[in-house]
């Protein structure tokens, strides 16, 4: 069995740290790119969300590189994320690719007895005793939040680094490097080093930089090819940018949502204007609007793909938080004929948006 | 006290249950008209850009009725069977309608699951709490409106001369002849016979559910796809034409099951938005229905490699 999953931002990092240390044979595909995305539209549903069309560019290209077995975390509604294994799994037979899904859906509707059976199924593979298999996921767990810890500081550092581009060149090397480290500890050793290096960047704390958050689609947001890097390019302009929505973030609240425990402040600072779950992270999505207005932020940047339908709601919600909370918002929808001129464009209006109303226009910086 | 019930969405299925319920309270009710140009200009004005024509519609209706009422009924239909969803878009309407409607009069947030009486219960009491203070009448209505409801079916089984198709599509689409431009009357005009999926058998359309990979979480998918899957099973149909609004969500899932399940089978996707044209709908039905006549009546009997296609005289 060689498992290929398919990409969401730094997931693959944590992804290769897990099957390394599990022993498990695995192929990680090509980061998400214009040939994934060629391939995804081709065979996709014409009005399925990009994500999917993503998927499935990430799954041939996997399985051209030996890939039999799929690994994939999947919901159970409302929102279309939940429909994703069972189309997709069609599709790539009808491709002729004779290919085995393992789906681990939530607990709730598959019952314990199934969801142990589809997690046996790739722990079958791995040589190792119980110990070590526990072992393996609490360092692929701390791997997948030091990564975000990483790229978090990165984001927001850019505002405030001396030397500029100096947080850009950091977060990209620690990526190749972590990536290219097949040794679990190791790599946990070189995000640590990371995170020391950006703790003691040199930075300028008389910068006043502005402020963004960036909210919207989980997938849209945290990866970066759907939203065409916008987080690097936000870097680039010494913009820091806040974001919410995390693979690690998405982890402990997949696991506490039982509970009841999930991302309290988040859905506390929804409440006044959304006050019910309505699938995917729409109910986020407005909650961090609120706060980004608490927190004293410049504006946020709302992005989701072509026909998200919980982004939608949240849409149509944000003017309103504009209104009353004195937040400029932005929202950007892509899909894949998002043309990067008039995007970039937008991106720039915005931010010029931004300086204006604190009243200093600064030409070039 | 008056009070308005936009005639969009779900009105179709559930209007003989909130007219009765507030009828009875003693509310005069104010329903909008059907669906027309107007009303759908005001929706797209004031809507959401990325929403499916038919939220837009709706919000439309809200705009016509919102002078002419003090409380206003946007049911947010949460559920209405065990495990299953209408729509995120359904979820969040009447945050959706209360931030992009300017002027609104009081409406109502309760969420409403229908799974069973008691939960509607639920809702009919904190809705039905700004017409009246008394419980005991409100527990009177209820009964007598889900006594109502009980009576009203929908759907739409006609049979045809020779060829019967299946309208799919919500049932907002379907029931509303502004939206889907009168495709009931295109179909009927032709002769042909028309089932919807209300027609389906329940055990078949059980069984055809089962051998999907994944139990379906909206519960239109489970209707269509269903009932889809059980016509093209029982082959008492001769094609399908799904009526769909532009980026539907749902939609695209369940036309793609659909698909895979009937293979070469004729299926038409009509997908409608505020720009669609109706002589290029027109065109499309037309030509598959000919296409339908072909397949049926001359093809099966002739190879289509044979002297010529038609069963009749060849006029070349």
């Amino acid at each position: 069995m060689k498992i290929t999953i398919p990409h969401m931002g730094n997931v693959y990092i944590a992804a290769k740290i897990l099957f390394d240390s599990l022993g498990i044979d695995y192929v990680i595909p090509p980061p998400n790119n214009k040939e994934a995305l060629m391939l995804g539209s081709k065979y996709s549903p014409e009005e399925i969300c990009l994500p999917f069309k993503l998927m499935i560019g990430n799954y041939i290209a996997g399985i051209e590189k030996g890939a039999d077995t799929v690994l994939l975390v999947s919901s159970c509604g409302p929102c279309r994320f939940g429909e994703y294994a069972g189309l997709q799994a069609k599709i790539l037979r009808q491709l002729g690719y004779n290919i085995e899904f393992i789906v681990i859906d939530p607990v709730k509707s598959t019952g314990f007895r199934e969801f142990f059976n589809r997690i046996g199924k790739v722990g079958a593979e791995s040589k190792k005793n119980n110990i070590s298999r526990l072992n393996s996921i609490f360092t692929a767990y701390t791997a997948m939040s030091l990564m975000d810890e990483i790229e978090m500081m990165a984001h927001e550092l850019a505002g405030y680094e001396k030397n500029k581009g100096e947080c850009r060149r950091l977060l990209s090397s620690c990526k190749k490097d972590v990536f290219s480290s097949n040794d679990p500890a190791n790599a946990l050793r070189i995000l640590r080093s990371y995170r020391n290096k950006l703790k003691h960047l040199s930075t300028d704390s008389k910068r006043n930089p502005l402020k963004v958050a960036i909210m919207g689609e989980i997938y849209t947001v945290i990866d970066p090819f759907p939203n065409l890097h916008i987080e690097d390019l936000l870097m680039k302009a010494g913009v820091s940018t806040y974001r919410k929505l995390t693979p690690s973030w998405w982890v402990r609240d997949t696991l506490l949502k039982p509970l009841g425990l999930n991302s309290r402040h988040l859905l506390e600072a929804s409440n006044e204007f959304l006050p019910h779950y309505i699938g995917g992270h729409a109910r986020e999505c407005i909650g961090e609007a609120v706060l980004a207005s608490r927190n004293k932020l410049d504006g946020a940047i709302q992005i989701f793909p072509m026909g998200c339908m919980p982004e939608i709601v949240s849409k149509s919600i944000l003017p309103a938080i504009s209104r009353k909370k004195n937040l400029p918002v932005l929202s950007l929808v892509v899909d894949e004929m998002t043309g990067e001129a008039g995007y970039m464009t937008r991106i720039e209006a915005f931010l010029d948006l931004l300086e204006r109303r604190r009243e200093n226009v600064r030409v070039g910086n | 006290m008056r009070v308005g019930i936009p005639k969009g969405l779900l009105y179709c299925k559930y209007h003989p249950f909130f007219k009765t319920f507030f009828g009875e309270l003693g509310a005069d009710i104010v329903t909008s008209g059907d669906t027309n140009k107007n009303i759908m200009d005001m929706g797209v004005k004031s809507c959401v850009d990325e929403a499916c024509l038919p939220i837009k519609i709706y919000h439309g209706h809200v705009c016509s009725i919102i002078d002419k009422c003090d409380y206003l009924v946007i049911p947010r239909i949460m559920s209405v069977r065990r495990h299953e969803y209408i729509c995120p878009k359904f979820c969040g309407l009447p945050e959706m309608i209360n931030h992009s409607i300017q002027g609104l009069p009081e409406i109502t947030f309760e969420p409403l699951y229908m799974q069973n009486d008691s939960q509607i219960y639920k809702w009919c009491l904190s809705a039905g709490s700004v017409v009246t203070g008394r419980k005991s009448k409100i527990k009177e209505a209820f009964e007598l409106a889900l006594k109502a409801q009980k009576r009203h079916s929908t759907g739409i089984n006609i049979p045809g001369e020779n060829l019967t198709v299946m309208l799919a599509g919500h049932p907002y689409i379907i029931y509303d002849g502004f939206l889907n431009m009168g495709i009931v009357k295109k179909l009927r005009s032709r002769k042909i016979g028309i089932i919807t999926e209300e027609f389906a058998s329940k055990s078949i359309l059980e069984s055809q559910i089962n051998k999907l990979t994944k139990r379906p979480f909206w519960t239109f998918q489970r209707n269509l796809y269903g009932a889809a899957a059980a016509f093209y099973h029982q082959q008492i149909i001769n094609g399908i034409i799904y009526l769909s609004s532009f980026a539907c969500g749902i939609d695209s899932v369940i036309v793609e099951l659909i698909r895979f399940r009937v293979g070469e089978f004729p299926l038409l996707v009509l997908k409608l938005d505020e720009h669609t044209g109706e002589a290029g709908v027109d065109t499309r039905i037309e030509a598959f229905i000919d296409m339908l006549e072909r397949r049926s009546f001359h093809e099966n009997h002739h190879t289509p490699y044979g002297k010529r296609l038609y069963s009749s005289e060849n006029p070349v």
